[in-house]
Formats: structure tokens, sequence, C-alpha cells
């Protein structure tokens, strides 16, 4: 099963050594250091199979001139023999060069996209603040492959190197000019390319800049095909679209105009230069200084340096665009998470949760709502309590922000309206960081008066959700959030809204059911619905982000006009008017 | 509740595949062409080198006529570079046009698809077809077709250079390939769900991640971190295991067609050998046949690498192009509703076949100018009821009529008249705040469009820094939940249909903000009919009449008064909810 593949590779590929970050170069070396062994071997069988490429000219020029200019067919037969050999075999190892390689790429792809999730959970509340899930989305998008691509230069960028020495020394057997000529050549090949790749660049960039826009023009316009379909102006988007498409294309003209150049000379150039060498090495063999069979060979190895120098530019593309990703990649592992870990400890009864600010006291074991005409009061206040933001909030005689923060998380839940679901099954949902048992988890379940929920799916708690439970309807996803907070059973349970998106008989049930479950822990609820706030010990009316008013439903229905215009949703005046 | 699109069959996609050459038939030509004349260029070098052969290895050497061959090798590789330059270039853009072409015609199958497809469609199939599979489809057009092309012509050309140089020699060499064909096929049998698993593998590590990171502030308060780098571990070893597994297949195609282009070599040389023997062939055709066979293998690779490409884009393509066999809105009858009263009778709703009747024969009569609420549990059928009254969907069984004539036939430029839904899924386009209001009104001035957004009581307008040149999604100013739900109301207002069905239009409002908008709103639609679908009773409460429904039945009806007084499920509501 996954989980035990899960297991064995994380067993396998498990890096104790903190990533370095000091600079993207280090960062790819802390990558080849965590799979030294591996990497040697790509080195050495890179380079093994690179430098086989020059052998079979080698074979093949000694087969023609030993055995068939000479007419020995026993000559030909064996150099024919040793010809087939050797380029199975080296096929072979090119196999396994290829298989090194992509287990290196998978190995670096896994550390890089590992050490960001993990960085990512131990940021927490503040990766929103000092970064953006679009930052991670791009690491695991592009940064990731574009640093385990890279590291394919251990194998054949170490291999081209090799093969190019290897292939000059040959060279230099046959004729010391004709070495001097080809080592000298192809790097200066390599400069002629690379100015046109650099064009090809720039051109991209704007290109793909552009292709983007369309990709989010089209994205907009499908998503919101509703709206249009519902309301009109489908003409005018899609007249736009074109539009921009008819942009594109021009743009896509200007790439085509640099990519055709590259790929013209990225073959053209090495040919040319092919031709310049043999016009040479012909010569040399017309005056009778080199054999017919060296003049083969000089022809195949020139052709054959092809791979090795077109393999170095491409490393050279690779590893810069690695340095860029790189970059991204240590600047996010290097944020802080904001843990002013305080000394202080909780004691094991905290006594009155109390928020300065706002004037919020929350009694131990109550039922507490928070109403308010400005929603965000109310939640502002449960982060304070929670220690999401910074305050002065104290639970009993301690300072909140002088306790380490996983104590709090520990005892304090803040349960959001829009907090996510992650994909996985009901149960493991449900379960959150505890074992999911039985008869909790049914309990649970029961009371967000989410069981209609598990029993319409065709799996129960084994049914498997989307990411962000997008399968189900807003209400079914707030009561499983509903009761996956009661699951966690915390000592205090902050929540927010937590059934403003079901209907009314469902919402009495919950506030019921709710009120019930937490029976002797601490729980407060910002709502403005009278049938969870008839349910409440305490209710407290926000005003401009403070108390203004404090009793049950009743007391404040009966007597306080501003509140009852908050929670009937009328204005002041007929407030009154409904209460005459 | 949803609905897969279809994807085009292999007929469909041959048709359409001729279409999109045909309709640039001249570039099509012009490569093929071109590429031909590129590759034939390409051969003269070997062909040349041959006959420099036959000439060193001849009894009088004469340098003059090699220095006249390999002149000929030099320009040929000129030419070669600035015709397959030229040749790339059309290439280039004939893939930009093409892509265009295959986005722009796919934008208006997906606009032009009737209002119950696209209601079913869940978005992320489109979104995925337009973005991904148009993309894969350009990408492939703009960089493998061309090379693919190329290459494909080189095979071409140099195998018929082969079998013209000698037709024997040439017949064996050609011969010794045939077996490739047997390997490649039952790679790409296997390749092909190889790569689908691969792709989804990489989906789910970009999705762990992405939850990730925009659910950070979730794993902190809920304390997931563990449970959330186990998801990671488990997505990374579901991608290596599937990395694995198409690296097993490759490690069966790359080798063995690598270590097959020595067959060739090894026939030509041993029947060569033979052939020259007895003065059949001359030593130079041998070399030029074995120097042929050997750049065959470039070409031949590169199809190799890209024909998995070619394999997957085919696919897509076949997403893109399924839209066309969506099913297309009926055919107007072209009757004109005179009055607006709507008449529901009888109507049963099943979404699908399976599932049984979510409406169970609901008879409800609404007059023009009312306003009528309904009201009743999640899963009654209340939001179904209100896609059938706003033309969405047809019943299966019953009728839903304006003035006799059935609201899902008319044109939808009548329709949009009509009747317009108002949802709580809305949507704001990446434009500006004018751009988003005029879709409904093409032609409205801006004193209507500050007129409309008056209407829905939304005074952020005046806080805009740029008024309604403001861009209002994206990195503009983006609206919140409750800005972009008073947007979807301004359209209303704007579109000014006779019947609007607010479907919890106001349920993501603040309270205060929700009753001022409703009032707000209520003062201009005066004279409207009026259908709200509410899970707040107060707006059940202002509404002239109240239908009550439960389990796809409207099971009472009639004024608020009347059904309080009635003590039925409307009456227990109503107590519950407001107990005063």
């Amino acid at each position: 099963m996954a989980d035990h593949d899960a297991a064995r590779i994380a067993d396998r590929y498990a890096d104790p050594r903190p990533g370095d970050l000091r600079s993207p170069l280090r960062f790819l070396l802390w990558l080849i250091a965590g799979q030294k062994w591996r990497v040697l071997r790509a080195s050495v069988v890179g380079s093994a199979w690179m430098v086989g490429l020059a052998l079979p000219p080698y074979l093949l020029s000694e087969a023609i001139d030993e055995g068939l200019r000479s007419r020995d067919n026993g000559a030909l037969v064996g150099w024919v023999l040793a010809l087939v050999a050797f380029c199975v075999g080296n096929a072979a190892l090119g196999g396994l060069r290829h298989g090194t390689m992509t287990k290196i790429r998978t190995y670096s792809a896994y550390q890089t996209g590992l050490s960001t999730v993990r960085h990512a959970t131990r940021l927490g509340a503040a990766l929103g603040r000092k970064s953006s899930s679009g930052e991670v989305v791009a690491i695991g998008l592009g940064d990731v492959q574009a640093i385990s691509t890279a590291l394919t230069v251990t194998g054949p960028g170490v291999g081209s190197v090799v093969a190019y020495v290897v292939v000059a020394v040959l060279l230099f057997t046959i004729s010391p000019l004709l070495a001097v000529v080809v080592s000298a050549g192809v790097p200066v090949l390599a400069l002629t390319i690379g100015p046109v790749l650099h064009r090809t660049h720039g051109a991209m960039t704007p290109y793909r800049e552009q292709n983007r826009a369309l990709t989010n023009r089209l994205i907009d316009i499908v998503t919101g095909l509703r709206v249009l379909s519902g309301l009109g102006g489908k003409q005018a988007y899609l007249g736009r679209y074109r539009e921009d498409s008819r942009a594109l294309v021009r743009q896509g003209y200007r790439v085509g105009a640099a990519t055709s150049w590259t790929g013209a000379l990225g073959t053209g150039l090495p040919t040319l230069f092919l031709a310049a060498v043999t016009w040479i090495a012909a010569r040399m063999a017309a005056e009778g200084s080199i054999t017919v069979g060296q003049l083969i060979a000089v022809y195949g190895y020139v052709a054959m340096l092809v791979a090795p120098v077109s393999s170095l530019i491409e490393g050279a593309q690779q590893l810069t665009a690695a340095t860029v990703a790189a970059r991204r990649v240590i600047r996010f592992l290097a944020l802080e998470p904001d843990h002013s870990d305080g000394e202080h400890d909780l004691g094991p009864d905290s006594g009155v949760l109390h928020d300065p600010l706002s004037g919020t006291e929350i009694p131990p074991g109550s039922f507490v709502a928070l109403v308010g005409a400005e929603s965000a009061d109310c939640t502002g206040v449960l982060e304070r309590l929670a220690r999401f933001t910074a305050s002065d909030a104290t639970w009993g005689a301690v300072r909140l922000d002088e306790v380490a923060l996983p104590q709090i998380r520990s005892r304090i839940l803040l349960a959001e309206n829009d907090a996510t679901i992650f994909a996985g099954t009901i149960r493991e949902a449900v379960a959150g960081r505890r074992a999911a048992l039985e008869p909790d988890l049914g309990h649970a379940v029961t009371a967000a008066v989410a069981s209609d929920i598990v029993d319409a799916l065709p799996d129960g708690l084994g049914s498997t959700l989307d990411s962000q439970a997008r399968n189900l309807s807003g209400g079914q996803r707030q009561r499983l959030r509903l009761a996956r907070a009661l699951y966690a059973q915390p000592e205090v349970l902050l929540l927010v809204e937590p059934a403003s998106a079901v209907d009314a008989p469902t919402e009495a049930a919950m506030a019921t059911r709710l009120r019930e479950a937490r029976r002797g822990l601490t729980t407060v609820v910002t709502t403005s619905s009278p049938l969870v706030l008839d349910r409440a010990d305490l209710v407290l009316h926000l005003v401009a982000g403070r108390v203004a008013a404090s009793g049950t439903h009743q007391e404040l229905w009966r007597s306080n006009p501003a509140y009852r215009s908050v929670v009937s949703r009328t204005t002041a005046t007929q407030g009154q008017e409904a209460a005459q | 509740m949803s609905t897969r699109l279809p994807v085009a069959d292999a007929a469909q996609i041959r048709a359409a595949l001729r279409q999109d050459v045909r309709s640039d038939r001249r570039a099509f030509a012009g490569m093929l062409v071109l590429n031909a004349l590129a590759a034939l260029a390409a051969l003269v070098g070997p062909a040349y080198l041959g006959r420099i052969v036959d000439e060193v290895t001849g009894a009088h050497p004469s340098v003059s006529v090699v220095n006249h061959d390999a002149l000929i090798i030099v320009v040929f590789a000129l030419a070669q570079i600035l015709v397959s330059r030229w040749a790339l270039l059309i290439g280039a853009r004939f893939g930009e046009r093409t892509s265009a072409r295959i986005r722009e015609r796919m934008l208006e199958r997906a606009l032009s698809l009737p209002a119950s497809v696209v209601e079913h469609t869940t978005t992320g199939d489109l979104v995925s077809r337009g973005t991904n599979d148009a993309g894969m489809v350009a990408a492939t057009l703009r960089d493998a077709a061309p090379i693919i092309f190329v290459s494909a012509v080189q095979v071409l050309c140099i195998a018929g250079a082969v079998l013209v140089l000698n037709p024997l020699l040439g017949i064996c060499g050609v011969a010794c390939l045939v077996g490739d064909v047997f390997v490649l096929r039952w790679y790409l049998r296997r390749s092909r769900p190889a790569f689908l698993a691969q792709s989804i593998a990489g989906a789910a590590i970009t999705d762990v991640m992405e939850s990730t990171a925009s659910g950070a502030r979730t794993v902190d308060a809920l304390g997931l971190e563990q449970r959330r780098i186990e998801a990671a571990e488990t997505a990374f070893a579901a991608s290596i295991k599937a990395q694995m597994h198409s690296l097993r297949l490759r490690l069966v195609l790359f080798p063995t067609v690598d270590a097959s282009y020595v067959l060739p070599l090894a026939a030509i040389l041993l029947i060569g050998g033979a052939l020259y023997e007895h003065g059949e062939v001359s030593l130079g055709a041998v070399v030029a046949s074995t120097l042929y066979m050997r750049q065959l293998a470039g070409p031949l690779d590169t199809v190799l690498v890209w024909i998995q490409t070619l394999q997957n884009a085919a696919v897509s393509y076949a997403r893109v192009e399924g839209l066309s066999a969506a099913p297309q809105a009926p055919v107007p009858t072209g009757a004109i509703p005179a009055g607006d009263r709507i008449e529901v009778a009888g109507a049963h709703f099943a979404y699908n076949a399976d599932h049984g009747d979510v409406l169970h024969g609901v008879d409800l009569v609404v007059q023009p100018g009312e306003r009528l609420a309904i009201v009743g549990a999640s899963g009654a059928g209340k939001s179904t009821l209100g896609r059938l009254l706003a033309g969405i969907d047809h019943p299966n069984q019953g009728t839903v009529t304006v003035d006799g004539i059935p609201i899902a036939d008319l044109p939808p430029e009548r329709l949009r008249r009509q009747v317009v839904l108002v949802t709580q899924e809305h949507h704001v386009f990446h434009d500006t705040l004018r751009g988003n209001l005029k879709l409904a009104k093409a032609d409205a001035t801006d004193d209507e469009l500050l007129a409309a957004l008056g209407a829905v009581d939304a005074g952020w307008i005046d806080a805009l820094p740029d008024g309604l040149d403001t861009f209002v999604a994206g990195n503009g100013h983006r609206l919140d939940g409750a800005q972009a739900q008073q947007l979807a109301l301004a359209r209303v207002v704007l579109a000014d249909p006779h019947t609007v069905i607010l479907d919890e239009a106001t349920a993501l409002l603040d309270p205060a903000t929700a009753r001022n908008t409703e009032q707000a709103l209520a003062a201009v639609l005066r004279g409207r009919t009026v259908i709200a679908i509410a899970h707040r009773l107060q707006t059940a409460h202002d509404a002239d009449r109240v239908a009550v429904m439960d389990a796809g039945l409207v099971t009472e009806l009639g004024t608020h008064e009347e059904l309080v007084a009635s003590e039925g499920t409307y009456a227990a509501l109503w107590r519950s909810w407001h107990r005063d």
C-alpha cells in the first residue's frame, strides 16, 4: 500500500542534516552530499558511456581499414563483432546512466519538496503574513523541478568533460593539428550558440507572461460562465480573449524567430564544423599523412562531440535556472516562525479568559456567545484569546504571550469558519491529529449534526474528500469542521460562526447538541442567530469592538434595542417598532 | 449533480486535424517542402565524404578534387542551416496560429454551451481543458511538432538516400530497424497509463503543498503538522513509485533501440564487404552507407523522445475538441410570452435517472409583481425548483411556464430579460468594476451603473481609488465576499428582468448590511416578481407569500400570518427562531 511505500521511502531518504541555506550553490551541494554514492556512480557511468560514444567510430574505421579495404574477411567479421558487442554494452550502460539520473532527480525533488512542506507547517499561521501559498505552489510546480533537473550535471555533465578530453587525446594520436583545431573549435562553437540562446530566452519571458495572462483570462471566463450565461456579456469577453490570443500569436512569432535560429544553428553549426574538419582531414588523407580509416574516425569523433557539447550547453542553462529556483527555496526556508516562546506554564486549572482590549471575560466551563454588527469585532476577540495575534489576553493569572505556543494550542482551539479541510477520508478529517477512535468519533459527528453526510456517502466515514472538501456543499463542510473541533476536545473551544451556512432546523439542532457535547468545558461562539444565542449561558454584545452589554439572550432581547436590531437584522428604528 | 463533458473520438479527431491543416495549408506545404530540402542538404555530407574516400583510396589521389568535394560539403552545410531555419520559422508560426485557432474555438464552444450543461459541469473540467489540454496542444505544436516533423522527413530522406546509393545495402540496413517498431508499440501501449499515473501523482503533490500552505493557519490551530508531513510523504512516495514504473518501461525501450542502431551498420559492413570483394560496389558506397545509417540514429532518437509527447497531445486534443460533441441548446420555439404569470404544474425533476426524483410533482402559481419566499430544510428541493423557475433545467415531467410558454424554451437573449437567478456563488471578473457591471447591460451609462450600485446599498464604491475604473480582482482592489455579492445584485438591477430569483443571495452579508441591501433592492425591484429562497426567516416574514418545501413538495403555501396561524411546520420554525 501507498502508506507502506511512504514509510519505506521516508526511511530510505531520511536526511537528518538541516538544509544548507547559505547560498543557492550550497543548497545544491547539500542535495548532492545527501546522495554522494549515487552521484559518484552517475559520474562514473556517465563518463564511461559518453567516452564509449567515441569508440564506435574507431571500431568502424578499423573494420574499414583492416577488413574491408584489405579484403580480409576474418578481420572484418572480428571488428564488426567487436562493434556490435561494444554498442550493445554501451546501450546497457546508457540505460544504467538514465536510471541513476532519474533516481538523483527524484531524491532531490523529495528533499526539496518535503523541506518546503515541513517548513510550511512550522511557520503555521505566520505563513500567510510572511509568504503566500502561491509562493509554495511556485516552489512545488517549478523550482523543485528546476533544481532536480540541474543535478543532471553530475552525470552527463561530468561525462561530457571527460569525453571531450578523451576525444582530444585520441585525435592527438592521429594528428596534433586536428586535435588543436577540434579542441579549440568546439568551445568557440559553444560560445557562438550562447548569444542566440540568450536571445531566445529574452523573447520567451514576455511570451510566457502573456501566455499566463491569457490562461488567467480563460480561467476567469470559464469560472464566471454561469454569470455570463445568466446575464449576458459573452460576446464582449470572447472578443477580448480573441484580442489577447492574437497578441500572443504575435509574441509567439517573435519567439519563433529566435528559436528557429537556435534550432537551425544547434544542429547546423556542428555540421558546418564537421565539414571544415573533414576538409582538413581529407586533404591530409589525400597527401597520405593519415589513412582512410583515420579519416572516417576523425569524422566519427567530431560528429560524436555534438552530444557532450550540447549536453554541456544544456547543463549550463539548467544550472542558471536552478540557481534562481534554489534562491527562492532558501528564501522561503529561511523564514522564521514567530514563536516568542514564553517561559511561563499554564496551570492545570486556568480560570477566567480575559481580553482587556474588548473587555471580554469568559468564565471557565461556560457556553458564551459573542454578537456584534461588525463580525470582525467578534473574530478579533477570538483571535486574541487563541493568541493568533499579539494581545494582552490572560488566562487566569498568566498572560498568554508569556506561555509557550504549543501549550496554548493544545488547550485552546480556534475553529474558524473558513478553516481548511484537507483531502483524505472523512475519518481522517474529523480525527485531526488524534487517532480515529470509536465511539468518540461517532459522538462528534452526531453532535455536529453531520451523520446524514456520512450516511449519504457510499463508504461512510471511509469516503474520501477532495481538497477543501469541494465535493461537499458549504453547509456540509461547516458541519464537518464542527465535528473536527468537537473531536479534538479542547479545554477551550472558540468557534467562528459555526452554523452560518445551514438551514434553520439544522442550525437549531447544532446549537442544542453543541451545548450538550461541551457541557463542563469552555466554549465561545460568534453568531448573530437567535437559535444559537438562545442556548448560550451568557451573551456578550460588542459595539465598536467593546462589550456594550451582557446577559442572556432573553434579557438582552427584551431590554436592549441595539441588540435586538442586530439579531433580528432590522435597523434600530424598526427594532423599536417591533418591540412596541 | 455534475456530468462530464464528452471527449472526441478518433474520427472526430481526424476530421478536426484535417480541418486545422486545411485552414493553413500553404504554411503546411511550405513546411513540408523546406524540411525536405533541409534534409536533402544534410545528405550531401556523407555522399561527398564517400567520394573523397574513393578519391583518396584511388591510384592518384588529387588534393584539388578533395578540395572541390569538401567545399561542396561546407556549402551544403551552410545551406542546411539557412533552409532549416526558414522551415522552423514557418513551423513555429504555423504552430502559433493553429494553437490560437484551437483555443479560441474551445472558448467559443464553452460559451455556447446551454445553461443546463454549464450548470451541471464541474468548472474544473472546463478549466483543465482550456488550460492544461489546450496548453499541452499548443506547446506540442510549438516545440515538439516542428522537431518531429524535421526528424521524420530526415529519416525518410536518409532511408531513401541509402536505397538509392545501393538498393541491396539499403534494404538490408533499413530491414534491421523493423524490430524497433514492435518495441515502440509495446512501449506506447504501456507508457500512456504510466504517464497518466505520473501526472496524477504530480498533481497530488501540488495539491498537498498548496493545501498545506493555504491551510497553514488550520494546521497551526489543530496541531496537524505531523499529519501534513505524512500526507506529503505519501504523495511523494506515490510519485516516486509512478516515476519508477515509467523508468522501468524506458529502461526497456531506450537501451533496446539504442543497441539496435548498430545492426544496420554490421549488416552493411558484412554484406558490403562481400560485395566489395567481388567488385560489385565501391568502397566509397559502403562507407557512405554506413555513415548514413549512423546519421539515421539522431533523428530516430528525436522521434522516439518526442513521440510520447505527441501521444499525450493527441489525448489533450481529443478533450479540447470534445466540446463540439456536447449537447447543444434546444432550438427555441419562437413563442414569446406576453404576460409574467409563472405556473409550475406537476413538476418532477431528477438530476440523474439512478438517484430518484428531487422534486415529486410541485404545483405553484406566482403572480406578476408578487414577492414569494421559499423556505425549507436543506435537500428539500428549494434550489432545484429555483433552477426550473430560472429556465436552466427542464422538468422531467410536468411544466414550468410563463404565460403558458415553457420558460426553458425561451431563447437565451429573451430568457435573460424574463428571469435572472442570483445564487451565493458569485464571480468577480478580472476586470474593472465598470466591466463587471456592463456585462449585464452593455450600453449602460456611468450614472446607471452608479445607480445600480446605490440600489444594493454598495456604499463602498466611494472608497474605491479609481471609482468605476478600479480593477476589482487579482492584483487590484479585491472585493470581499459581501461586496462581491452586492456586485452580483447590482448586475441584476442593470439586467432588469421581469422576474428575479434570489437563492440565498444575501447569506454572506453582515446582518445589518443584508437587511439594508434587501430593502434597497426591494425598492428598486418594486413591481417585479421576486422569488427569494432563504434560510433566514426574516426574509419570509417580509414576503407577500411563503412556500414551505419538504422532500420535493410544496407542503404549505400562504401569507406569513396564515402559516403562523395554521400551526404547521412553518409556525414551529418561526417560534423557535423568534422566541418573543
